[in-house]
């Protein structure tokens, strides 16, 4: 299963510099939530199934969540100024 | 200073950087060698010892239950911090009018989101506990489950709209949640040490393999830190919503 | 296959950081952050495994069974945690400083300015 383990660590790479490569924040949440994803399958192909769910519920709900919910107050305070 | 300048001095401090890391690539074990001497023995000996059939488990919770002790209290201090920095320009109250940006448009509630949110935001609430709870056996533990279930409360807002979600959570209750969870992680630790032995000690009966109780005082740890978790997160994400309604005694646009 | 592992994690911490210098947005520059230290979970991760192990979760097979190792998945399972409060932290002071200055741009944003 070597080359399973492989191609999950070349999408991790390719999924993470997605993250930086999306430059605006709204487009970035999306990217954020797949290399949550990305990683939590990589974790759980390096037999490491704990790790997955944390990096699961964490990186694919909580903090893109709280990131939409920063930009919301964002877009409301420059429309209240 | 500007971008380019940054840039230009990014470049040799990113060469040096990669020359460490060609000699540290280089000098490290071949992926997938043996394991460590500390791994080989903690895997071997930890079933024995402890009576857990979840190893990480009782490395979190007992064999390296200190470093727990630290990162739970670096989750209360970041989450006290957030809700510090975000009260003391607002105030402690809540506001009852929806932040509302003029422009955007604003859809019913369907009434099947509302029942398979409400619906699965309970199933998701239990498979946390469940998590949590089962944590010694298989797969989980304090951690993780905390986390599921606080994605709970995430649903129980998608589901039922502000109103309904500040009736079901309550700031006061999800703080005293975290603080609670902490202050039995403190006590699990101090409690073994003021009767004489070490802290963090399994000073419990260690319970039957692959049963429900099973570590000692690793249960109790485990249940400590899935409350606390369950606390802050719902109580950081109480906080940031809060950021998004209108200010008291002002209504930005009508509201429907 | 020997060294794709740490590889990789250089290659993202890398990418994290050129993405930090080089951003026009706090929330972007929070979300690069995020990339830095999934380098450091992937090199842990990587450390721990071994070939033909199974999860160090003896709850089918019976204790003996060769595992990968348990306490570098401690360390990475409280990391992601603990992160997830660090970046709701970091979240709230761009928000503070997006009230008081009104921009998210870090190259407008200087230091010691005095506020209007």
């Amino acid at each position: 299963m070597s080359w399973l383990i492989g191609v999950m660590l070349v999408m991790s790479a390719l999924s993470g510099w997605l993250v930086v490569l999306s430059r605006d924040p709204k487009r970035q949440v999306y990217a954020i939530c797949a290399n949550g994803l990305v990683l939590a399958t990589l974790f759980f192909v390096l037999q490491a199934p704990d790790v997955a769910f944390s990096e699961i519920a964490v990186g694919t709900v909580i903090v893109p969540l709280l990131f939409l919910i920063t930009l919301a107050a964002v877009a409301m305070n420059k429309a209240r100024q | 200073m500007t971008s380019r300048w940054r840039l230009i001095l990014l470049l040799p401090a990113f060469l040096v950087l990669a020359a460490a890391a060609a000699e540290v690539i280089l000098g490290l074990p071949a992926f997938g060698d043996p394991l460590t001497r500390y791994g080989t023995a903690v895997n071997t000996l930890a079933p024995a010892l402890r009576n857990v059939s979840n190893v990480v488990a009782s490395v979190m919770y007992d064999i390296r239950g200190i470093d727990s002790l630290g990162e739970e209290s670096m989750l209360v201090c970041a989450v006290t911090a957030a809700v510090m920095l975000l009260r003391g320009r607002r105030g402690e109250d809540s506001s009852e009018e929806a932040g509302r940006i003029p422009g955007r448009a604003q859809g019913e509630r369907m009434d099947a989101m509302v029942l398979m949110c409400r619906l699965f935001a309970t199933a998701l609430f239990l498979f946390g506990a469940y998590v949590v709870l089962h944590g010694t056996i298989t797969p989980g533990g304090g951690f993780q489950g905390g986390t599921i279930a606080a994605s709970s409360f995430a649903l129980l807002y998608l589901g039922g709209g502000y109103a309904v979600w500040r009736c079901l959570l309550h700031s006061p209750v999800l703080v005293a949640l975290e603080g609670f969870g902490a202050l039995a992680f403190v006590l699990c630790a101090a409690v073994p040490l003021a009767f004489g032995y070490t802290a963090l000690q399994n000073v419990l009966p260690l319970g039957t393999w692959k049963d429900l109780y099973s570590g000692g005082l690793m249960v109790i740890v485990n249940a400590a830190i899935g409350v606390a978790v369950i606390g802050s997160f719902g109580a950081l994400l109480l906080e940031f919503m809060e950021e998004t309604r209108a200010p008291k005694g002002r209504v930005d646009e009508e509201d429907t | 296959m020997n060294v794709l592992a740490w590889c990789v994690a250089a290659w993202l911490m890398g990418v994290g950081i050129y993405g930090v210098v080089t951003s026009r947005n706090y929330v972007h520059l929070i979300g690069c952050l995020s990339v830095c230290q999934s380098a450091t979970y992937v090199l842990l991760l990587g450390i721990g495994f071994r070939w033909g192990a199974g999860p160090p979760i003896y709850y089918d097979h019976p204790p003996g069974t060769p595992a990968v190792d348990p306490v570098v998945q401690a360390f990475v399972l409280t990391d992601i945690v603990v992160s997830a409060a660090m970046t709701a932290l970091l979240l709230a002071i761009a928000l503070q400083v997006h009230k008081r200055r009104g921009t998210l741009d870090p190259q407008h944003l200087r230091p010691l300015r005095p506020t209007e």
